[in-house]
């Protein structure tokens, strides 16, 4: 083959040509530029033949169906499926409970993962300690469901050390009343989703030139000093991600509170994820699942959007 | 054998294009093996293929089948799916395709009259008749498996819901099975004194919920809980209210488990004498087997008394059903095997198996507390009433279970949950008729 992925011009095709091909103008006419465009063609395809027919097929069919009403003929019922999250008490949890994880995902895996990566980065046991950190992390969620419930349920492992200490008046169905099953849902998470954090801001601690921290030392900075005017901001790009990922683990939490409560009792723990399993598999209505669905996916992406343009904008800039 | 720069540059992209090469061709395998017709479901000689959501009963369904080969000349191959939920997306998937098994288990009621409403399903009517003709099958039982008027299952079994209780406990504290509501409110009282739970209730995994309502509306007033199901009658009428007030009652005084207390764990807070009575089906009995617990010497069970002495008594009873798919691969096969199914022999070894009720009334359980158990209800002629998890439309019903479970963990009063429900029995029930017509 004369033409190969080696040999292109460089892109926008204006300007010198690469070094070695000053024999080639710098924008090609005809058959191969046109073949050309037929090889990447060939290469993109697969990738885009895979993401349309998995991910953008289903999500345009999920959002017809979710235009439809859930009756046997299933008839257009515009946005009725959309209504009922104003009618519908359970939806209005739901969201209330996806805020909630959003919030707690958010903030305490970023910062427990903060304290812990600073705290362990250059002690004595640093190795031992952020190992059990970071060890929960490579459970599964299910695996992590099924500890906290030994440990959380009325007659668990925390109300008997709780009343083996006298200290019954503590003692509490922890998973059967709102929002309190929430939270501690939450904190299970972040007992899991910290380890992650923990090493990426390792990676981002390792990275920080010592000359800078030794410039604060001479400048007389103290130690919070340096950590909030010269650590901190190095940490950024890592915070990004963190932060980032966080968020659109928090909007789509599910598995963790199917295992512990199955989003009840009576539909209290359901996030928007649950829901939308609840609404399409077991109340037999997927219409109104995919009217969640749609919901769901439109508030992660703009979600994921709006922080990520902000940031990476800031950061680029 | 070092090469040089040229002989490097022109093996490389012959490795690459071979490694390609390779991966397309792993790649097509993989999806035309994919593509490709599994066996599973696929006809094999001898044999019936069965869907079961109950993978613990495999070995029951085997020496059924051996039962059932000698008759009909086919045995049952199950086929598990442990998962309900997945269970069920699966079965109603298949039922349009040619991979449906040749049987499938399935819950009877509104469960079945939706699978039957969505088409797919054989008409078992003729089986149904010959069995009532021989007396194998109760001809109560027909309308729980009837759709606009023909049968689409046959039963599998029958349970009645039961309160399974420690013998040990018992004599210990000098309590027998109470016979009505009094003595039965005196067993609680005793049990408390001393430390243990008197009820097991729960509404972990969701559906638990619906059992200590269904059974004390059903003790408050039968003909009413037929009415309700029916969508006849209102749950903010007063039997509903009786019974929820009671319910309530129980909870206040600590006579309830926490809603969180997991059933599995029922046969072992039963013998480690944590709790003193475990309301479930009497399928529960195999479970009791399982804790070591022999039945009639370290547990029993009693149905539930009526809160009023003249209420007339019934029982819960509960039966999944044999369907079998249109499009089944051994659709002759499994004709056989569901006319065969409530043949003595075959419910003799299924009985022992399950050591619960057979759904053929000649056949008496092999356990001598279910044994007793079917001597009561022919005894004392109670009404059998279906199952509230399959008596009304599913989404009513699963709506209605999470206001159960609500109201269990102390969300909402009993007022309020039965608005609630009455609010969705409505619509659901609006919505069932509109479909219907």
């Amino acid at each position: 083959m004369s033409t190969s992925t080696t040999d292109r011009p460089a892109t926008g095709g204006r300007g010198t040509p690469p070094t070695g091909e000053k024999h080639r103008t710098p924008v090609r006419h005809g058959w191969p530029a046109r073949h050309e465009r037929l090889t990447a063609g060939g290469f993109l395809a697969p990738a885009v033949l895979l993401v349309s027919l998995l991910l953008l097929a289903p999500f345009v069919w999920t959002v017809h169906r979710s235009f439809f009403a859930d009756t046997r003929t299933s008839p257009f019922s515009w946005f009725d499926n959309y209504t009922r999250f104003a009618s519908d008490p359970a939806l209005t949890r739901s969201i209330q409970n996806t805020l909630l994880w959003v919030a707690g995902t958010v903030v305490l895996p970023f910062v427990l993962g903060l304290a812990i990566a600073c705290m362990t980065d250059a002690t004595r046991f640093s190795r031992l300690a952020r190992l059990c950190v970071v060890l929960p992390y490579a459970l599964s969620g299910s695996a992590v469901a099924v500890v906290w419930n030994f440990m959380l349920t009325t007659d668990g492992a925390v109300n008997q050390v709780l009343t083996a200490v006298n200290l019954d008046s503590f003692a509490q169905g922890w998973l059967l009343t709102w929002p309190g099953n929430t939270v501690v849902m939450i904190i299970a998470n972040a007992w899991q989703a910290t380890g992650v954090a923990v090493i990426l801001f390792l990676v981002g601690l390792q990275s920080i030139p010592p000359e800078t921290l030794e410039a604060g030392s001479l400048d007389g900075a103290g130690a919070w000093q340096q950590f909030r005017h010269i650590i901190l901001p190095q940490l950024r790009p890592v915070s990004i991600i963190v932060i980032g990922m966080s968020l659109v683990n928090g909007l789509k939490s599910f598995d963790l509170i199917w295992v512990l409560t199955q989003g009840g009792p009576g539909r209290a723990t359901e996030t928007l994820a649950v829901s939308m399993y609840n609404e399409t598999f077991l109340e037999l209505r997927p219409g109104a699942g995919a009217a969640i669905a749609v919901v769901l996916t439109v508030i992660v992406l703009a979600a994921s959007w709006l922080y990520l343009r902000r940031q990476l904008d800031v950061k680029g800039g | 054998m070092s090469a040089s720069g040229r002989t490097r540059s022109a093996s490389a992209p012959l490795a690459r294009r071979r490694f390609l090469a390779g991966a397309a061709a792993g790649a097509a395998v993989l999806t035309a093996g994919g593509c490709a017709r599994g066996d599973s479901t696929s006809a094999q000689p001898g044999n019936t293929s069965i869907s079961n959501d109950n993978a613990t009963w495999d070995d029951g369904y085997r020496a059924a089948g051996r039962e059932l080969e000698k008759i009909t000349g086919y045995a049952l191959r199950p086929l598990s799916n442990p998962s309900v939920t997945s269970y069920q997306q699966v079965v109603q998937m298949t039922l349009q395709t040619s991979k449906a098994t040749d049987l499938v288990k399935w819950a009877s009621g509104y469960q079945l009259k939706r699978l039957a409403r969505a088409g797919g399903l054989t008409d078992l009517s003729d089986v149904w008749s010959t069995y009532q003709a021989k007396g194998w099958v109760r001809g109560t039982g027909r309308d729980a498996v009837s759709y606009r008027g023909k049968a689409y299952g046959i039963p599998l079994y029958e349970s009645y819901y039961v309160l399974f209780y420690s013998k040990p406990v018992f004599r210990k504290l000098k309590l027998s099975a109470p016979r009505d509501w009094g003595e039965l409110l005196h067993c609680a009282e005793v049990l408390k004194r001393n430390k243990i739970t008197p009820f097991l209730a729960s509404q972990t995994g969701g559906w638990p919920a619906i059992e200590w309502f269904q059974e004390l509306v059903t003790k408050v007033d039968p003909h009413f809980y037929r009415k309700l199901v029916a969508g006849k009658a209102s749950y903010t009428d007063d039997p509903a209210r009786r019974a929820m007030d009671i319910w309530h009652d129980f909870m206040r005084r600590g006579w309830m488990t926490s809603p969180d207390f997991d059933q599995a764990r029922g046969p072992g807070a039963l013998k480690a004498g944590t709790v003193g009575m475990f309301l479930h089906g009497t399928w529960q009995a195999q479970g009791m087997t399982a804790a070591g617990m022999k039945p009639g010497v370290d547990y029993g069970a009693f149905i539930l008394p009526t809160v009023r002495s003249t209420t007339p008594k019934s029982v819960i009873a509960e039966s999944g059903v044999f369907t079998v798919p249109a499009r089944a691969a051994s659709h002759d096969a499994a004709l056989a095997n569901v006319g065969a199914w409530l043949a003595p022999p075959v419910q003799r070894v299924w009985s022992d198996f399950l050591q619960d009720s057979s759904a053929n009334p000649t056949v008496r359980s092999n356990n001598p507390v279910v044994a007793g158990l079917q001597r009561d209800v022919t005894r004392e002629r109670r009404l059998p009433l279906i199952r509230y998890w399959e008596a009304s439309p599913p989404s009513l019903i699963q709506g209605n279970t999470n206001d159960l479970g609500g109201f269990m963990a102390g969300q909402t009063s009993p007022a309020t949950t039965l608005r609630r429900m009455q609010e969705r029995a409505q619509d659901e029930w609006a919505a069932w008729r509109r479909d219907e017509a």
